[in-house]
């Protein structure tokens, strides 16, 4: 009885900052904003809703589809990853240096080609709502599935089983907690990947209504789109999230004992990961690269092969001129990036311990954070032009916003991994909850944040860019717009091509220190 | 902790879900093998494409015996990779672009010109008008950057300073100009000023082909290649073009109820469309179609084209252009 009114009172005050959120909002849209074409009440969007129902059901109809079917490749392209790299430790470093490159690709490039191999219909929405989903899952996969004590791969191998019976009886059932976590933060990405797929030309869809509606000054038409589009972005987190609490009974399995480091001692053997690895990968990506654009017999007028971008950046008379001015973008680009990467994962990090230190607040933010991540740039980059100015300020928080979602719910996940024989022994000693959580979750979420920090990498390079094609028209992201429309493709490649080094540098920057980091919290990740 | 078992059942359940999905999309790709003629649009549905759907929606093509898919645009869907690798017959892009393209390798002819004035307008507010370019100077002009050359070149046609200017930029959208985060837009005539209209806002347009920036839009391209081994199939999809053109010319109106009826996915307004589609005609139809039909195009004009051309940085030769196939069709 006493439990009942407890979490009576908890739901009230949950619908109680639902309602407070909502009238401040209709009061600013109202009156702050009353005189402006920027924010709708959410009065006049719920009644444009009501109103043109059947058109946004059709078009809602189209994108989900799309974004379904990609979410359905993507990850099922993730998972057989995700098993190869487990199971075959060696080709590690080669498939996930292709999975990067491919995931690192900037949109305002990979979408027009995409139309042209596939023509009309819905393949480019679907490839990229696949390509939006599938990284994310990858990596927290492949933490998952060696999240796994060594005492139950001992018991294994005692049987006399071997790599396959390890990974359908112990590794695949320690992973799900990891792919579930993952598929909540796919449902809404697939979502946005698929609305981005129809900005290169569609006839119907969400994206499509919602060039539209920004065009034509509908602003309430905007805010009612950008409503839909996050309410389907958060049921679908939702429904991946019970789906969850289906499958998978109890918590995942906590981990006391530490295995042996297996990184090689043997000096050749290290220079050998160093340098002849990394070669390696470089090589088989080129010949990727070359091999499936001559397979698909694209023509060399836009879809230029790795010789053409040598021959713009370096070889060619004019190779100089080019690299100044490709350089000169991207020194502007990275500055900004930087400061926003740091900042959403500060900003993810932060909440995530204070949604578990006060779980009441997650009930009311959690929506919102959702909401936030969900909403299509194209219509959030400006808005937030708007509220921080049309300068760095104003890309940092695009930026900062795309990846803060993902690392939030990354490190929640991380953070209730803690072992509960760990929070007892903290609870035994009535120690405060400051103290546990430094002591005890932090540690714990520590890989997880590393895995957020390492995806983030590439997501803020392509926030920023498509924050530049659309918003702010500055640095590397404008360049890629400017050449595209007038055919300079050798410079859009090549901006495609120094932005993934980019990427790629970065995520093995945060890669090593991961390594320096987990060697001493979370060894089982090291290999 | 407790699992499910795994079963042998639900294994190939499992199997057969995924199999079942990686065959779906194919479903999907397959509809670009059949034998249609595509057409790629520049940019959305609307009426700013209605006679080809009149086109369409009258069988003009396909009494010529023309199957003929309307590709949507988009804006991230350039017009000159689709027809430069085969995969659309025709495209609709604009002078300078096409002539950008041919300075990188591309192998285009423009074939008719459907807007012979160039749509680009100023558009601002009746508090802060422009009404000739000389009142840009000290203005902050809300654009695409990619449209950059465009300012430049009606700067140096009208002897402005262009570093004067302060370039914001924004993006398919009139709000920074109502919100008054900029004094004026560069956009099309058709477009922005005509949604400010109907959203009860007031705007002044100063259309840029009227100082001097002449540059063909929404012209038709095709590849050398197509032009001397598919001209059969140009000339019809052309022919067929030019008739949905007229249809349009006779009535507007109807053209825009089509589009509307057409397209019920895309939320268009019907009265907004009608006005856009009357305001085209203006853009489309001059003394010289008059006289010579839809799409004509002369020696002087391509010269002037030449000329504002070179003001944006492209040298192009008037070979670029080729009006044999609508001598042909007009003959």
């Amino acid at each position: 009885m006493i439990r009942q009114q407890v979490l009576l009172t908890e739901q009230m005050r949950t619908y109680a900052g639902f309602a407070g959120l909502l009238i401040a909002w209709e009061l600013l849209a109202r009156f702050a904003f009353g005189q402006l074409y920027i924010l709708s009440p959410p009065t006049a969007i719920v009644m444009r809703i009501i109103e043109d129902l059947p058109l946004y059901s059709r078009a809602l109809s189209a994108t989900v589809s799309e974004a379904l079917l990609g979410f359905i490749l993507g990850n099922l392209a993730a998972i057989v990853l995700a098993v190869l790299v487990v199971t075959l430790p060696p080709i590690e470093r080669l498939a996930q240096a292709i999975a990067l490159v491919v995931f690192c690709l900037p949109l305002v490039a990979t979408g027009p080609i995409l139309r042209v191999i596939y023509g009309p219909g819905w393949g480019p929405q679907i490839t990229l709502a696949a390509l939006s989903v599938y990284y994310t899952t990858f990596v927290p996969l492949v933490v998952g599935l060696r999240a796994v004590p060594p005492s139950w791969l001992d018991l294994i191998a005692s049987y006399g089983r071997g790599r396959l019976t390890a990974m359908t009886v112990v590794r695949a059932r320690a992973s799900l907690p990891y792919l579930i976590a993952s598929l909540k933060i796919a449902a809404p990405a697939a979502f946005l990947g698929a609305i981005v797929g129809e900005f290169t030309g569609a006839d119907r869809g969400i994206g499509v209504l919602s060039i539209q509606a920004m065009r034509s000054l509908d602003v309430d038409g905007t805010w009612a789109l950008a409503t839909i589009a996050s309410a389907v972005a958060i049921i679908g987190y939702a429904v991946v999230g019970w789906a969850g609490q289906l499958l998978s009974i109890g918590a995942p399995p906590s981990l006391l004992v530490s295995p042996a480091s297996k990184a090689p001692k043997v000096l050749w053997k290290k220079l050998f990961m160093a340098v002849a690895a990394p070669t390696l990968s470089c090589v088989v990506i080129l010949l990727l690269w070359k091999i499936s654009m001559d397979g698909l017999d694209l023509s060399r007028f836009f879809a230029k092969r790795p010789g053409d971008v040598w021959a713009y950046l370096v070889a060619g008379s004019q190779a100089a001129a080019h690299r100044s001015e490709l350089f000169a973008a991207l020194r502007e680009t990275m500055g900004t990036t930087v400061l926003g990467y740091f900042a959403g994962l500060g900003l993810g990090a932060v909440l995530a311990a204070i949604f578990c230190m006060l779980p009441a607040v997650e009930k009311i933010a959690s929506p919102v954070a959702i909401a936030l991540r969900s909403i299509p740039i194209v219509a959030t980059a400006p808005l937030l032009v708007l509220a921080l100015g049309r300068g760095q300020l104003g890309m940092l928080g695009i930026v900062a916003i795309m990846i803060f979602f993902p690392t939030l719910v990354s490190c929640l996940h991380g953070l209730r991994q803690t072992p509960g024989q760990v929070i007892d022994y903290f609870d035994s000693f009535r120690a405060p909850p400051l103290t546990q959580l430094f002591l005890a979750r932090v540690p714990a979420m520590l890989p997880s944040l590393f895995a957020a920090a390492r995806m983030a990498v590439p997501m803020a390079v392509l926030a920023a860019t498509v924050a530049e094609w659309l918003a702010t028209g500055t640095g590397i992201g404008n360049l890629m717009a400017l050449t595209n429309s007038t055919s300079n493709y050798n410079m859009l490649w090549s901006c495609v091509t120094i932005l993934t080094l980019v990427s790629v540098a970065g995520y093995a920057l945060v890669a090593m220190l991961e390594r320096r980091v987990l060697s001493h919290f979370a060894p089982e990740q090291v290999i | 902790m407790k699992f499910p078992p795994i079963t042998r059942r639900a294994t190939l359940g499992l199997l057969a879900g995924g199999a079942a999905s990686l065959v779906a999309p194919a479903r999907f790709a397959s509809a670009q093998t059949s034998s249609a003629v595509n057409f790629q649009l520049s940019w959305l549905p609307s009426v700013q494409f209605g006679g080809s759907y009149l086109a369409e929606e009258n069988g003009v093509w396909a009494e010529k015996g023309l199957d003929v898919s309307l590709l949507s645009g988009g804006p991230n869907a350039p017009v000159e990779p689709s027809v430069m690798a085969g995969t659309s017959l025709l495209g609709i892009t604009a002078a300078d672009y096409a002539s950008a393209a041919v300075a990188e390798g591309a192998t285009f002819k423009i074939i008719a010109v459907a807007m012979q004035k160039n749509p680009f307008a100023i558009a601002s507010l009746p508090g802060n008008p422009v009404n000739s370019p000389a009142d840009l100077v000290g203005k902050k002009i809300g654009m695409a950057v990619a449209n950059t050359p465009i300012l430049a070149a009606l700067c140096a046609l009208n002897d402005v300073d262009i570093n004067e200017i302060e370039i914001v930029p924004t993006q398919y959208d009139p709000a920074p100009l109502v919100n008054g985060q900029v004094d004026c837009l560069l956009c099309w005539l058709t477009d922005l000023p005509i949604a400010m209209t109907m959203a009860g806002v007031d705007n002044v347009t100063m259309l840029l082909a009227d100082h001097g920036y002449a540059v063909h839009s929404q012209t038709y391209i095709v590849t050398e290649d197509a032009l001397e081994n598919q001209r059969e199939e140009i000339v019809a999809l052309m022919a067929g073009e030019i008739a949905g053109w007229n249809a349009y010319f006779a009535d507007t109106d109807k053209a825009a109820d089509l589009v509307v009826a057409k397209f019920p996915d895309l939320g268009l307004d019907l009265e907004t469309q009608k006005v856009q589609a009357a305001k085209q005609v203006d853009l489309m139809v001059s003394p010289l179609t008059e006289e010579f039909g839809f799409g004509w195009f002369t020696d002087e004009t391509v010269a002037d084209n030449i000329a504002t051309l070179g003001l944006l940085g492209r040298e192009v030769s008037a070979d670029l252009w080729d009006r044999s196939i609508l001598e042909e069709i007009y003959e």
